[in-house]
């Protein structure tokens, strides 16, 4: 920051204060960590802060290793990883914000966890000594801090702190308070894509929509974001969360590894092997590793299928936004691979900006924001639009989604639905709220169910529910339902306590496209299913109230119709359905017409008028009208 | 009824009203909770929400026309033709046939395609010249089938 050089005036306070302190922008990452700060000249520079390098392994090591009761952080600790699996916590960043009871968090790692109510992640490190994944992020943050201190020679209190764009309120909390345990005022937490563009000096100056293609070491990500006027407006998120530069290195050494035994030891080797390879082979044509000649065409073969796996993403995050790019950012030191920049800029028919080290880019960007931050004229600063990363909805019958919020959304944001009741004197409504792109509820994520009760009993269809969604900026969900007649209302905050994580997204995401035709067919069945039950309600209902109108044969064929339909309703094929609630829409038409004429001749004889009512339309036209009504806009 | 158009500083019309996106970013600075000091943030967080919604309406051509109608009291209860009703099943059959057998569906999609764009060119001409909007509100609620049906053609297609 510019205050560093400032000569400071005797008795001037504040500019001895500004002269001794500083602001750092920080990439806390799950592979590395980086701090970076703007110096005189105004150039965002990253700091050597382990063993010479700029890059910091999140790596900490509880205990023996470093003699007791100490942390070592780094290079050092990632050394001491192999002797001391248990005690030397890797890629914390996955843990934070997540439940002890998440099935993933087993999954994740060999470590140790503490029992506990507190539902946080608790990791049992040095012989007993616990600690969560706030206190280790926080190590990460205290390294950095105190080494920038060393470098610069000044104390660094306040640092903006980069966080996936994908965080839930959850994460960013645990994230703003590791860095208060290390000892920094977090002036914000900024997205790590917006923190690229920030880099590249996308201020106020510049305009246009801008791609952030962010490949790292086991994580992809795809931003899109429009930038005007100081204004960031992230347009669509994706990614890949189980994708990066060390399924490379895996498929490489798969080619070492031929005609060769694969003893966990060589298998290990290999992959070192590769990944050296990998890196060279970004500036050689040829290298050799593990006793073996490789070129870089052959590196390139290997790893093509993963590659092209991005476009995916970077394709829907493309439609979503439905506007041609200006530029692409690249992030990530798999970007460095020469294959995977050509893929880039044939992706988007442009060359990608990469003049800043892509390992580097989002800690430059941090410290860009730091420095606006903490400058006299804080007008500078850019505003972020964020957006719901998932589509928000509601589980409606026959356990099919109903998405009230979709995906993209600008937030905050709010949608309304109604809803009626299926029932006669159905007096509560079960509200499920789901998260993701899927059709069926059981393939989305459930994120909290509550029962509206207290609905006044009126014939099926006739109460008013109205249901509204609200996401604030933060990216919380509360959701209100509420009884029109009545007023009887019901809301729940949907806290994201333990929330989605970028895999799970990604899992979510990549599995509404697989599965795309699979709940088409599952969704057409369960439409027919509950068409044809309302169908046979209703002609059951008619042939029941005004049974009189029929000839005895016509009765039979009418009755005969409902049970085939009824049959078919119990199979599993939608064709069948269909064709049978046609074949039963046909033989009662005439039926139908009769009772509208008598619906009608009562009404205009003073009945009232909800004797009358939709029930009685023939199925077609009732098909009609609830395809029309389907379609109302829930705003 | 909220007036959209209002709420961003813009004139009521069919088009995208001029200057719209400046607005939009001008209010955010202004609205956005992390802008304003924490005791108004609650307040800036329904400001902002109306905002954003109010943008979404009117940066989308049927949404905003819809908009519109509603605000010049066209709007809920439209009566549609049953000669459109009729269409709209027969149009569907077709779909499910061509999906059925396997068939293309690009060709089914371009004649629905151009039918939406003609018909939201004929709600433009009602509306621009202060024709019968009565007449524009039911050409405007079948935008809603046509964009169903494109939905589905649409989601068939991305698998591919």
């Amino acid at each position: 920051m510019p205050a560093l050089f400032q000569i400071s005036e005797p008795g001037a306070s504040h500019a001895k204060e500004a002269c001794t302190t500083a602001a750092v922008g920080i990439d806390l990452g799950t592979t590395n960590s980086l701090v970076g700060i703007v110096l005189g000249d105004g150039k965002p520079r990253a700091l050597a802060v382990d063993e010479g390098s700029t890059l910091l392994p999140s790596v900490v090591h509880y205990g023996e290793g470093g003699g007791p009761g100490s942390v070592v952080v780094g290079r050092a600790a990632r050394r001491l990883a192999a002797d001391f699996p248990r005690d030397t916590i890797v890629s914390v960043k996955r843990f934070m914000g997540r439940s002890s009871a998440d099935p993933e968090t087993k999954r994740l790692s060999p470590y140790r966890f503490a029992e506990g109510a507190s539902g946080v992640v608790r990791f049992v490190v040095d012989g007993g000594r616990i600690v969560n994944p706030v206190e280790v992020s926080a190590e990460i943050l205290r390294a950095l801090r105190t080494r920038a201190e060393e470098r610069l020679g000044i104390k660094v209190h306040q640092a903006v702190i980069t966080v996936p764009a994908y965080f839930d309120d959850a994460q960013r909390q645990a994230t703003k308070e590791a860095g208060r345990l290390a000892g920094l005022e977090v002036l914000r937490l900024l997205n790590e894509p917006t923190a690229a563009a920030l880099a590249y000096g996308l201020d106020k100056r510049s305009r246009g929509m801008f791609a952030v293609y962010d490949l790292g070491g086991g994580t992809f990500d795809i931003s899109i974001l429009q930038l005007q006027e100081g204004v960031f407006e992230v347009k669509a998120v994706g990614g890949d969360s189980a994708l990066g530069g060390d399924d490379f290195d895996r498929a490489l050494a798969e080619i070492l590894l031929q005609g060769r035994e694969h003893t966990p030891r060589l298998v290990r080797e290999a992959i070192d092997a590769a990944k050296q390879a990998k890196e060279e082979l970004t500036r050689a044509e040829v290298t050799e590793a593990f006793g073996k000649r490789v070129t870089r065409p052959q590196l390139e073969e290997a790893i093509r299928p993963l590659i092209e796996k991005t476009g995916l993403a970077v394709r829907r995050a493309l439609k979503d936004v439905g506007q041609k790019v200006d530029g692409v950012i690249l992030v990530g030191g798999s970007t460095r691979v020469p294959a995977v920049r050509r893929y880039v800029a044939e992706l988007f028919g442009m060359e990608p900006l990469a003049d800043i080290d892509p390992d580097e880019v989002v800690a430059l960007g941090a410290a860009v924001q730091a420095n606006l931050l903490t400058a006299e004229s804080p007008q500078h600063d850019v505003l972020l639009l964020d957006v719901a990363p998932l589509s928000l909805g509601l589980e409606t019958m026959g356990g099919l989604v109903e998405k009230l919020i979709l995906r993209n959304t600008t937030i905050p944001a709010n949608a309304t639905q109604e809803f009626t009741t299926f029932a006669d004197a159905q007096t509560g409504m079960d509200i499920h709220v789901v998260q993701g792109e899927r059709e069926l509820v059981k393939d989305c994520r459930s994120l909290a169910k509550f029962t509206l009760s207290g609905i006044p009993p009126l014939p099926a269809g006739f109460a008013r529910v109205a249901v509204t969604f609200q996401v604030d900026a933060d990216g919380i969900l509360s959701v209100t339902a509420k009884e029109q007649l009545t007023g009887v209302s019901q809301s729940i905050t949907v806290k994201p306590s333990h929330g989605l994580t970028d895999e799970e997204i990604e899992r979510m995401l990549l599995a509404s496209i697989e599965h795309a035709e699979e709940d088409v067919q599952a969704r057409l069945l369960i439409d027919n299913r509950v068409e044809a039950q309302r169908i046979v309600k209703a002609v059951e209902k008619q042939v029941e109230n005004n049974g009189d109108l029929l000839e005895p044969h016509e009765r039979e064929e009418i009755e005969n119709a409902v049970a085939d339909l009824k049959g078919a309703v119990a199979g599993s094929d939608h064709h069948k359905i269909k064709s049978e609630i046609e074949r039963l829409d046909k033989v009662s038409a005439d039926f139908a017409k009769r009772v509208m004429d008598r619906g009608i001749e009562r009404a205009l004889k003073g009945h009232a008028v909800d004797e009358f009512d939709k029930g009685e339309l023939s199925p077609h036209a009732q098909k009609a009208y609830s395809a029309l009504q389907d379609t109302e806009d829930p705003a | 009824m909220l007036d959209k158009f209002a709420l961003l500083g813009v004139p009521q019309g069919f088009d995208e009203p001029p200057g719209i996106d400046e607005k939009f970013r001008e209010l955010s600075r202004k609205m956005h909770p992390d802008r304003v000091p924490p005791k108004q943030r609650v307040k800036a967080a329904g400001q902002m929400t109306a905002l954003n919604d109010a943008y979404k309406t009117l940066k989308d051509p049927v949404r905003r026309a819809e908009h519109f109608l509603t605000l010049k009291g066209f709007s809920g209860e439209v009566k549609m033709s049953p000669e459109f009703l009729q269409q709209t099943l027969d149009d569907r059959e077709e779909l499910d046939e061509a999906k059925a057998s396997g068939k293309p569906l690009q060709d089914l999609a371009r004649s629905v395609r151009e039918k939406r764009d003609q018909t939201l060119a004929q709600v433009r001409e009602i509306v621009t010249k202060n024709g019968d909007l009565e007449k524009a509100a039911e050409l405007l609620a079948r935008m809603k089938y046509y964009a169903r049906y494109l939905d589905e053609v649409e989601g068939r297609e991305a698998e591919v």
